[in-house]
């Protein structure tokens, strides 16, 4: 296991007192974060704490209000297209071109980008290689998601985008795309998640930030998060069973990646 | 360059896998011509004549009762000019008559027929024939009959179909250009196509550049289909030449796209496409020109319809179709749609947007 934290390892992206209104509603409020090489950095609220908005301004789709984004030396702002060649997006909901199946999917986006890429090679990445020849409506949800995330590597990008990856999969296919989200770390990439599951962010980042109406209210490893929180004097109120009713499940239906 | 002819490629794979796009683009034109085409609607078209020559009082009294005939139309003019229409295909007979006719005189009566409508031009002859026996009637107690001397002339023929072809052309290049385009950019938008596509480098107008020649390079081949189905099973005369009709057709095709753009622009969702692309082309569809002659329009209607893009596309390419025009002889059209290109996509730049 790669243990980054707070390591040696260069920022890559460094945010700075970002800021979005949306007329009255201040959804994103001076946030600040700095993200390090091959971390897997995740974004953690609830719904509508200014993830996506947060997101979506460092990712070019949204205008600046006020802050500066810093990716790789550039500011987002100042040079989206050379940010766009350094970024791989999943965006949620968002969905390809009807009628294309996947292999021809990945070679057109790769073409948007200047590229001639390997599409067999992308889908092995994401364990889709059996349906090089299928289109997207005909894939499972996780299936989708997994597709998606090798749609985001066409460019063979710095850092990785990825909006709601596990929202709405089943608790397999869930883990099997953690999988693949620690794999694409371990190729050297950087990956910057959004979720409100507290599982996944415990289990899957290296680091994460709490957002709450569009402030960051945290911002340290998960560990010691929860180390801060015990130190304070905390105590659940109930003991917290030793397995949950995800784990009778995986245990009954199976670890291994059954979700084909 | 790549990358345009990249997803020009790739948009036209995907327009072809579309059942409902081949269907729209091609069979529904197609059907309408065979519908039209074998539900024949000669019958209710009145015979054409021509009439030449003198100008006097008893000749002006013929024409007269000649046009009082429900099912003929008298058209005047030169002999020559005349002729030309009956060449043409637009006159059934034409009658010239001598300098100082007189029904009493016996004079020969010249008349020329289109050798390519027997039906009419038997038809049309009887008709005159009664109506000159009825003028000499009215002068003469025992009367002589007039002799008439009839000259069979080769004449293009021109059926409905002839007519009806190029104006289903002109039809399905518009349907194509303003749905195709409309509804296709719209739920390219709201299935977050685009916006996926807008992380990328990638400019929006690579896109919609790529867009547009997949549309032509589709309306290229609705004319080859169209025209190429004409010829083999309705015996079209295709007077043109190809190219023309190529040209014609990009340039009202080029007007019908941006007006899909225009529409994608200020339409928010599919539900909204549909009807407002109903109310742009049905106007279209039913007032110019594309299965019924504008000449039976009220007046102040026929006027109206003279500047719709359609009614300029429809007669340009029946022009080439029919008449074997080339582009200079057609100037008006490719004016007018000129301008209504120039028109259209100023207005799809001023409201379109990606997002």
């Amino acid at each position: 296991m790669f243990q980054t934290g707070v390591s040696v390892s260069p920022v890559i992206l460094a945010v700075n007192n970002l800021c979005k209104r949306y007329g009255e509603l201040v959804a994103v409020d001076r946030v600040s974060f700095s993200v390090h090489r091959q971390e897997i950095f995740g974004i953690l609220g609830p719904n509508g704490a200014g993830k996506t908005s947060t997101l979506e301004m460092i990712e070019t789709l949204r205008p600046i209000d006020a802050g500066t984004v810093i990716l790789d030396g550039l500011d987002v702002s100042s040079h989206p297209r050379q940010v766009q060649q350094r970024i791989g997006v999943q965006l949620q909901s968002a969905s390809f071109f009807e009628k294309l199946n996947l292999k021809e999917l990945l070679l057109l986006l790769g073409e948007l980008y200047g590229r001639v890429v390997d599409p067999m090679e992308l889908l092995s990445e994401v364990d889709l290689q059996d349906r090089a020849k299928a289109q997207v409506e005909q894939l499972s949800g996780g299936q989708q998601q997994r597709f998606s995330i090798a749609a985001s590597l066409v460019n063979d990008p710095l850092l990785v985008f990825l909006d709601e990856p596990t929202t709405g999969l089943d608790p397999q296919a869930r883990r099997h795309l953690w999988g693949v989200i620690r794999r694409i770390r371990s190729e050297g990439k950087t990956v910057v998640l959004t979720t409100h599951y507290m599982e996944e962010a415990e289990e899957l980042c290296d680091r994460v930030a709490i957002m709450d109406r569009g402030r960051i209210v945290a911002d340290a490893p998960p560990r010691t998060l929860i180390g801060d929180l015990l130190a304070s004097g905390f105590k659940k109120e109930r003991v917290e069973r030793l397995a949950n009713l995800e784990d009778v499940f995986l245990h009954l239906t199976g670890h291994a990646l059954q979700e084909d | 360059m790549r990358l345009q002819w990249k997803l020009t490629v790739a948009s036209l794979k995907m327009f072809t896998r579309q059942k409902e796009a081949i269907v729209w683009t091609m069979l529904l034109p197609l059907f309408m011509v065979f519908l039209f085409g074998f539900v024949s609607f000669e019958g209710m078209e009145k015979i054409q004549f021509g009439v030449s020559g003198a100008e006097n009082e008893p000749a002006a009294r013929l024409v007269g009762r000649l046009g009082e005939v429900r099912t003929v139309q008298v058209n005047r003019g030169a002999e020559s000019a005349e002729l030309e229409q009956l060449e043409a295909g637009k006159r059934h007979l034409v009658l010239v008559l001598p300098q100082g006719f007189d029904p009493a005189g016996k004079q020969e009566l010249r008349v020329l027929v289109n050798d390519g409508t027997p039906e009419e031009t038997q038809m049309g002859l009887l008709i005159l024939r009664k109506v000159l026996d009825d003028a000499t009637f009215g002068v003469q107690s025992a009367p002589d009959r007039i002799p008439m001397a009839i000259q069979s002339v080769a004449s293009r023929r021109s059926s409905y179909i002839d007519f009806l072809l190029p104006g289903v052309l002109s039809l399905a290049i518009m349907q194509s250009g303003i749905f195709g385009v409309a509804f296709g950019f719209v739920s390219l938008r709201k299935r977050g196509v685009l916006r996926r596509l807008s992380v990328t480098p990638m400019k929006p107008q690579d896109f919609i550049a790529a867009q547009v020649a997949m549309r032509l390079i589709v309306l290229l081949a609705q004319i080859v289909v169209l025209v190429g189905v004409g010829i083999l099973f309705f015996d079209l005369q295709f007077m043109g030449r190809l190219l023309d009709l190529f040209a014609m057709g990009l340039l009202g095709g080029a007007v019908f796209l941006a007006i899909g753009f225009f529409l994608a622009g200020i339409a928010r969702t599919e539900d909204q496409v549909v009807p407002l692309a109903n109310v742009v082309s049905l106007p279209m569809m039913l007032l110019s020109g594309v299965f019924f002659s504008r000449a039976n329009l009220p007046e102040p209607v026929r006027v109206v319809t003279e500047f719709f893009p359609l009614t300029y596309l429809a007669d340009g390419m029946r022009s080439i179709v029919l008449e074997g025009s080339t582009l200079p002889a057609l100037w008006l059209q490719l004016v007018g749609l000129g301008l209504w290109s120039i028109l259209s996509v100023w207005a799809a730049v001023r409201v379109f947007r990606w997002e």
